[in-house]
């Protein structure tokens, strides 16, 4: 798969059209995607228009943009002009196609991207396997038995699958940082609120992030400056200035003090977690450990209102016609309209008291490492793991590291280990780890993924 | 208090006060999130907090919009 940076700088300079590379990315969708599962929906003609307005703007002489040419597709929960936006349901089906594009998806466009298409997920983003009973499981690219991870299992197994460079997904309680671990790529969840939601199906809107998928970091970092911007639209948006990514990966690391999470971090997964863990550390030197205060707490209160968001939202259906909802999301929702207020509200509070504890961490940290994902990819249809010597739920706990972070907002950038065996993964299946900064911190995160890539610790591993 | 909750009975009342038809297809596993549910919740109250701690999310009534 050629990066997306490379895609770019050969069509800026006139060596491949875009529409030759959009050609060949349709062909490769249409020859490979049936092992994969990725695609809902490929958007050809909408692919050949923005590849021929991008061919059409270089022999003009005009700036194609950034990303000139550069395949990418979307999670189905954005909106995409002239396409009813699925958010994994079928129930959506019935409402009427997008009018215009989504915000993020509008400044892929007019920074030269093409889109091919809209991915799959797990109904309405309540899942952490994309094993969608209505659109069939998204498959993992490092073995089609295995979950993808998600909600965002789409995006992530077409990154993986090399059948686009680029994907957006959205992260409500580690949408995106799970599924990159399970297929060993790149994701960022950026703080809550840097990136406008306008335009994509909300989930739990308390917690929602959009954020990008990408096979190194030099492309995560392409499409996450592209993407800021402001936007009226999302009142959760806060409106800060871009603070790009590009220019500051070869900065490297000193200065920033950067330790690894112990406690909740340090238990609830298998060895390979743990010692991607320890692979990333070694490779920096780090030994400090530190404790995110309450972490289980704040997973714990990111649950239930997850539950009652979600519930609330989408009751009017839940009433109406709960038999066409996923059976694998249905009752989760349908118990999520029933929470007692008072369970909700104490969460919420929780939520403020554990934020409060947790940001004194980057009193004396810039960067915590964590495990992204407690194992890797289960077999699809898997219905428990032994963690810690108990059976327990193999869905629930895939985010177990992830969830107590996106509660409150922080930062977190998945890294692969190009080499998973050297963590112990059984079968050299793909594992992650967390990189996980204070608030609008972003910056570090890249400049700690850039040198863990350039010493050959984190890469999207082979294909196998 | 997960051993006290009878999670069925619960679902019934509050779905009925909430106008949520509930299925008795679906009642076990309503019930059984909500017992999930319930385990969370133990988790969340076992957290000190005092009157002086908020609601995290905050209602803006207006903010200005940058050029």
């Amino acid at each position: 798969m050629i990066s997306a940076a490379t895609s770019a700088q050969s069509v800026r300079a006139g060596e491949v059209t875009a529409t030759e590379l959009v050609e060949r990315a349709l062909a490769d969708i249409a020859a490979r995607d049936g092992s994969y599962n990725a695609f809902t929906e490929v958007t050809a003609s909408r692919a050949r228009a923005e590849a021929a307005s991008v061919d059409a703007a270089i022999a003009a002489g005009r700036d194609p943009g950034p990303l000139a040419g550069v395949p990418y597709a979307v999670k189905n929960l954005f909106d995409l002009e002239g396409i009813t936006t699925l958010a994994g349901s079928v129930i959506e089906k019935d409402r009427a196609p997008a009018a215009r594009d989504a915000f993020l998806v509008r400044q892929l466009q007019a920074a030269g991207a093409v889109c091919l298409g809209a991915l799959n997920m797990d109904e309405y983003a309540y899942g952490f396997t994309t094993e969608n009973s209505h659109y069939g499981p998204s498959r993992n690219p490092h073995d089609t038995a295995r979950m993808t991870g998600g909600s965002s299992g789409g995006s992530a197994a077409a990154v993986a699958a090399g059948l686009v460079p680029l994907s957006l997904g959205s992260d409500t309680n580690g949408s995106i940082r799970v599924p990159a671990s399970l297929c060993g790529i790149f994701g960022l969840k950026p703080t809550y609120g840097r990136l406008s939601r306008a335009g994509s199906y909300l989930f739990a809107g308390s917690f929602d992030h959009l954020g990008p998928f990408a096979r190194d970091v030099r492309d995560l970092a392409l499409v996450y400056d592209v993407l800021q911007g402001v936007d009226a639209e999302d009142h959760a948006q806060q409106w800060r200035p871009i603070e790009p990514a590009s220019p500051i990966l070869e900065a490297g690391v000193a200065g920033l003090r950067i330790a690894v999470a112990g406690g909740h971090f340090a238990c609830n997964g298998h060895k390979e977690a743990f010692g991607a863990v320890e692979v990333v550390a070694r490779a920096l030197n780090v030994t400090a450990k530190i404790e995110i205060p309450h972490a289980a707490t704040g997973r714990a209160a990111a649950f239930l209102i997850t539950m009652a968001e979600g519930g609330n939202l989408h009751m009017p259906d839940l009433r109406m016609r709960p038999d066409d909802f996923d059976p694998m999301t249905r009752d989760r929702f349908l118990a999520g309209a029933l929470l007692p207020a008072h369970w909700l509200m104490q969460a919420q509070r929780v939520r403020a008291a554990y934020r409060a504890a947790a940001l004194k961490v980057f009193d004396e940290v810039d960067v915590v490492i964590t495990p992204a994902a407690p194992y890797v990819a289960p077999l699809i249809g898997q219905q428990m793991v032994e963690v810690d010597g108990e059976e327990i739920p193999v869905r629930p706990n895939l985010g177990i590291f992830t969830q107590p972070i996106s509660c409150i907002g922080l930062p977190a950038l998945a890294v692969p280990l190009a080499d998973p065996s050297a963590a112990g993964a059984p079968g050299g299946l793909p594992i992650g780890v967390q990189l996980i900064g204070a608030p609008w911190n972003e910056q570090a995160l890249f400049r700690v993924a850039a040198v863990l890539e350039r010493a050959g610790v984190v890469g999207s591993p082979a294909d196998r | 208090m997960e051993h006290e909750f009878d999670a069925e009975a619960y679902a019934k009342a509050a779905a009925a006060a909430a106008g949520l038809p509930l299925d008795p297809r679906h009642l076990p596993g309503v019930a059984l999130n909500l017992r999930l549910a319930a385990r969370m919740a133990e988790i969340v109250e076992a957290m000190p907090i005092t009157p002086a701690d908020e609601a995290a999310p905050v209602y803006v009534v207006a903010r200005e919009v940058p050029k």
